[in-house]
Parts: C-alpha cells; structure tokens; sequence
C-alpha cells in the first residue's frame, strides 16, 4: 500500500504543498514588502506644496533681493559695502525654507540678525504707523534721517512676499499663508517683528514717529509700533520720543496732539522713562504733503 | 660696531636714493588710473538683473513679457568692446528688447538736478523721467568699461568724455537718451538748476545734443520748463535769461509750444522740505500769482476779449 494520498487537484490550490512554517514566512515576506512600497512611495513621492489663500512669494525673489542688497551697500550707503549680499540671501532664506510657513519662530531669523548689523546715527531714527507712504517720501528727500525700510534689511524686504514649504527647499510660488488664515507666526511677519524689535533696540538719543491724525486713532496699540517698537526703546539710550501727527492735507486740521490716542502713547513712554514731545502736522513733512497739493491754505 | 654702521650706511643708502625713487613709486600709482571716470562697478551682472527683475516686476505699468536674461545678454555685448570705441548704435538691440511705453505728459527731462528729479518722480507715480524707465533704470548710476588691451573688466577706472568720446557710459546714454525722447508724448516737462554757475540749460549736454532734436512734433503738445533755484542759493538765471532764454528761443524755432516757471510750486515744496525756517521757504499766494506760467499771447488776447464781453454785458444791461 502506498504511504503517499493524492491530494484533490484544484485551480485555487497551489500545486506543491508548503509546510506552516514556510507558509507564514512567506506571509510575513509579502507583507513587508508591501509595507516597504508603500513607505518608500509616500517618502519618494513628489508632494505638493500645501496651498494658500494669499499672495506668493513675488516673482524672481532672488535676483529682486539680490539686487537691491548690492545697490543699498554698493551705491546708497557705501560703508557697507563689504556686506557679502548672496551669503545674506542665503541665510535669509535658511530661516523659512523647507519648514511649514505658520510654525516660522524668531529663532529662525537670529542667523540673519546676528550676520547683517547696521549702527545707526543717534536722534535720526524714524518709527512709523499708518503712514509708511508719507514717511518714506520724507526719508528719501532729506536723507539723513532712517524709517526701518531704510536699514539694509528693511530695504531689501520692503513690498516683498516670501514663504517656504515643507516638502521642497525652493521657496513656494504658487501661494502664501493669508492675513486671514490664521496664521500668524509666517516668514514675512515674523521677519519685520523681529527686525523692528533690532530696530528700536538700537535707536538712541531722541527718536521719532510719524502718525496719522486722520485716523480716529493715530496711536494704535495692536501695530507694530504700538506692540513691538515702543516697547524695545532703551531708556537708558533713548532719552525722548517725538511723535509727529501728520494729518491728511484735505481733511480738517483737529489737534491730535491732545487727544486720547496720543495721551495714551503718552502715558506709555512716559512710564518707561522716556520724555514724550508731540507736534501736530511738523512743517517739513507737511512741505511733503505740499507737494501733491500746492495751493492748500496751509501750504502758504 | 659694525651692526650700527650697517644701519647707518642703510639709511644713508635710502635717503640717497628715496628723491628718485619716490617719484617712481607714485608716478606707478598715478598711472594705474588709466581713464579719469570711476571703474566698473562691482557685481554689475547681479545688480542690472536685479534693477531689471525688480522693475518688470513690481514697477511695470504693463504686464512684463520682458525677458531679463535676453536684455542683459544683449546689454553686455559692449562689456566686450574697446573702452573707447562703443557707439551708441552697439544698444540697439538692448533697446529693443528693452523698450516700453511712456504714458502720455509723464515725460521728464533734466539737467544738474538728478537727485531732485528723483524725488519728485516718485519712483514712476508722478512723472517718468529716463531713471525711471526700464533701459534708463537698470543703469542708473552704475559704471562699466573694458580693459583697454585685456578682456576682462575695468575695475579701476572708465573713460568719460574727457578721455574719449565712444565711451560705454556715455553711448548709453545717448541711446537712451534718444529712444526716451522718441517715445515721449504730450506736455513735456523739463527741470533745470537756474543756480547752477555754468548755465540752467547746457547748451552742449544730453538735453541738447540727444533729447530735444529727438522729439516727435507731431505727439507734442507743449514743452514746460522749470527753473529751480537753490534753497538760499545764487539765483544765476530765471526764465527768459541768458542760457534760458537759448532754449526758449531755439524751442521756437523748432515750432513748440512752450512755457517757463520760476521755482515750479510743487517741486519748491520738495527743496523745502529740509529748510522749511528758510525766507525763500515762505510761500504765500502773492508770491504763488508770479509763479504762474506765462503762457502765450493767444491766452493773453482770450482774456482780454473775456473781459470786454462782461464789460459790454453789463453796460447794455443797465441801459
């Protein structure tokens, strides 16, 4: 008799039979190969950047920044001129790249502050809020006194978008993260939080700023002036804050100086040991505004 | 002993010898300037693509087609020339490729007051003057030249007028110079420094030689010109005097209609800015009425017909 069974033939069978153990080795095998695929399928996988509802990085940001680094240290303000603008660019860009534009820290800009310092003269440093246009028509005629935007770093970056993504190195062109998304710790805000905070850190002896009268209120907590600038002033190298209220040349002319806006810049400055001065529509700025409209009455 | 003789005959050695080699030493340092202008600027490339992105980009009144690397391309072919012998037609095709659209009475010209012109300009929002146009922006002060018998760029030094006429700097202008003049249209402004001691308008200069024969007739309406005087500075000419007067006179000639202003008010308001305590900084309306432009004698003959229309209006009334 024979000690071997025929087993019944069927198509669903396979043809030599495997023992358990070599059953479940096989299992095992196939299993990890699929779980390989499919690791190396999500890690290798081109992702797209994710997606957001604001503008993009503008368009040739590098040759722009590039550009205008070489101009402000080559041309505007030749003592600067050994300030090597691609490593600036290059460490400008370490800050954001490859990383998820809303978890950006200050931290991540601290290389860029530590490499690129720029002394100012005391008493020509000029704040801003709610009126940058003014401002900076006033900085660029008379030329000795400094806006943030006239600093190396602000020069480069005035007007400009910028944002990275996570799964690329490159900077993300198709869009940005929206005021409105909820997202407030991105490239460009952090950026000019962390370097207006450089900015009034630095400044010394008697410091400016220029508001607008023609806003219900010119001194604005919640800017970047009120919440980041007055609050980083030394007070053992600032000794006075001059506050210029600059009112819409057309509008009527109301005395700000005295309102309840200023008075509470006022009382702010003042507690941090700064002498506060005000001045309703300073002549040389208004000769700015005069410019636009010559025959207004108060530009006789 | 000797160590001290050694030195004292060293010493003497040198103080025989340094009245001729002194001479030597810095005659070799003079002659390492070859041309009388400064050199190439540094990092030339970068800050014309730059300039050239920058403005095709955030500055264009017109969606940029404008091919950066193309006009650089084009631009450099210069960068390969004797220092002395670029033309302005070596240009052309940067100016081609480079070439935009001036919009109507937005056309400024200038002479001795670049800085002020600037300002006023506003970067393109009030007036375009030839720094605020793409061929005239990318090289705005900037500087570029060959090696005279090497490729290469110049570094050191470049040639003005002075050393040679066919220069890369100045062709440039010139070319640019005469396609901005082509492509203007409308009321033409003009700005010149009336404290300037060699004259307001320089009756050989860029203005002259390659903007005003340059000028479309037919696309012109008016020529207005301003004669600013420094802030407490020498008044040296106002309109209709000395080298003004030229200008005026040849602008005649020429068939265009044209006005003068003395300290125009809006650019007046610009140069007061940094003086506003100044007497000349004092603008009041009864000096505003002398500023007005003086415009031709059709307008002069139109008011008077005006007034005597009202005069013989209200004597038939009250018959």
């Amino acid at each position: 008799m024979a000690n071997y069974e025929f087993s019944q033939v069927s198509g669903d069978r396979p043809c030599c039979r495997l023992s358990r153990k070599a059953q479940i080795c096989l299992g095992i095998g196939l299993l990890l190969l699929i779980a390989s695929v499919v690791v190396a399928v999500i890690l290798l996988w081109p992702r797209a950047p994710l997606v957001w509802e604001g503008k993009p990085t503008t368009k040739h940001f590098p040759e722009i920044f590039l550009g205008r680094c070489l101009v402000y240290t080559q041309i505007l303000r030749p003592e600067m001129r050994d300030q090597d603008c691609k490593k600036i660019l290059n460490t400008f860009k370490r800050a954001f790249v490859s990383k998820n534009p809303c978890n950006i820290t200050k931290e991540d800009y601290e290389p860029l502050v530590q490499l690129v310092t720029q002394t100012l003269p005391c008493n020509k440093t000029l704040f801003w809020s709610k009126s940058k246009h003014l401002a900076h028509e006033y900085t660029w005629i008379q030329g000795k006194i400094f806006t943030l935007e006239d600093t190396l770093l602000g020069y480069i970056a005035d007007d400009l978008m910028w944002c990275g993504d996570p799964s690329t190195s490159d900077m993300n062109y198709d869009s940005c993260p929206h005021w409105s998304e909820n997202c407030p710790n991105n490239p460009v805000s952090l950026f000019w939080k962390v370097i207006s905070q450089k900015f009034a850190e630095a400044a010394c002896g008697v410091v400016q700023v220029m508001l607008n009268g023609s806003l219900s209120e010119p001194f604005y907590k919640n800017s970047t002036f009120g919440s980041v600038e007055v609050f980083n002033l030394d007070p053992n190298k600032v000794h006075k804050l001059q506050a210029w209220v600059m009112h819409d040349i057309e509008a009527d002319s109301s005395n700000s100086c005295s309102g309840s806006s200023i008075n509470e810049l006022k009382l702010i400055v003042e507690k941090r040991n700064i002498a506060f001065a005000c001045q309703d529509n300073y002549r040389p700025v208004r000769f700015v505004q005069c410019v636009k409209n010559p025959e207004h009455a108060s530009c006789s | 002993m000797a160590a001290q003789g050694c030195t004292l005959s060293l010493w003497l050695w040198l103080w025989l010898w340094a009245p001729l080699l002194l001479p030597l030493l810095l005659g070799a340092r003079a002659a390492a300037a070859r041309w009388s202008g400064p050199g190439t600027t540094p990092h030339l490339q970068s800050i014309f693509l730059g300039r050239c992105a920058e403005y095709t980009t955030l500055l264009s009144l017109q969606p940029g087609n404008k091919n950066c690397t193309a006009i650089w391309e084009a631009f450099k072919v210069v960068l390969d020339k004797d220092p002395c012998s670029v033309l302005p037609s070596d240009y052309d095709l940067f100016i081609n490729l480079s070439r935009h659209s001036i919009p109507r009475d937005k056309s400024l010209f200038w002479e001795n007051n670049h800085l002020l012109v600037m300002s006023f300009s506003e970067n393109t929002r009030r007036l375009m003057p030839l720094c605020d146009v793409l061929y005239g922006n990318v090289g705005d002060f900037l500087s570029w030249c060959r090696q005279e018998n090497a490729s290469g760029l110049d570094y050191q030094s470049c040639p003005t007028s002075e050393d040679c006429e066919n220069n890369a700097v100045d062709s440039y202008w010139k070319s640019a110079s005469m396609q901005y003049s082509r492509d203007s249209s409308g009321v033409i402004n003009v700005m010149l420094n009336g404290s300037e001691p060699k004259g307001a308008y320089p009756v050989k200069g860029f203005f002259a030689d390659f903007e005003i024969p340059y000028l479309q007739k037919d696309k012109i309406t008016r020529i207005e010109i301003w004669v600013m005087h420094e802030v407490g500075g020498p008044i040296v000419e106002s309109c209709g005097e000395g080298s003004v007067k030229i200008l005026e006179d040849r602008l005649e000639a020429l068939g265009f209609q044209h006005s003068c202003i003395n300290d125009y008010r809006p650019v007046k308001f610009l140069m007061c800015v940094d003086h506003s305590t100044h007497p000349d900084c004092v603008m009041n309306s009864a000096s505003a009425s002398t500023q007005r432009e003086s415009p031709s004698l059709f307008t002069a003959v139109h008011a008077s017909l005006i007034i005597s229309l009202l005069v013989a209006l209200t004597s038939s009334s009250q018959v």
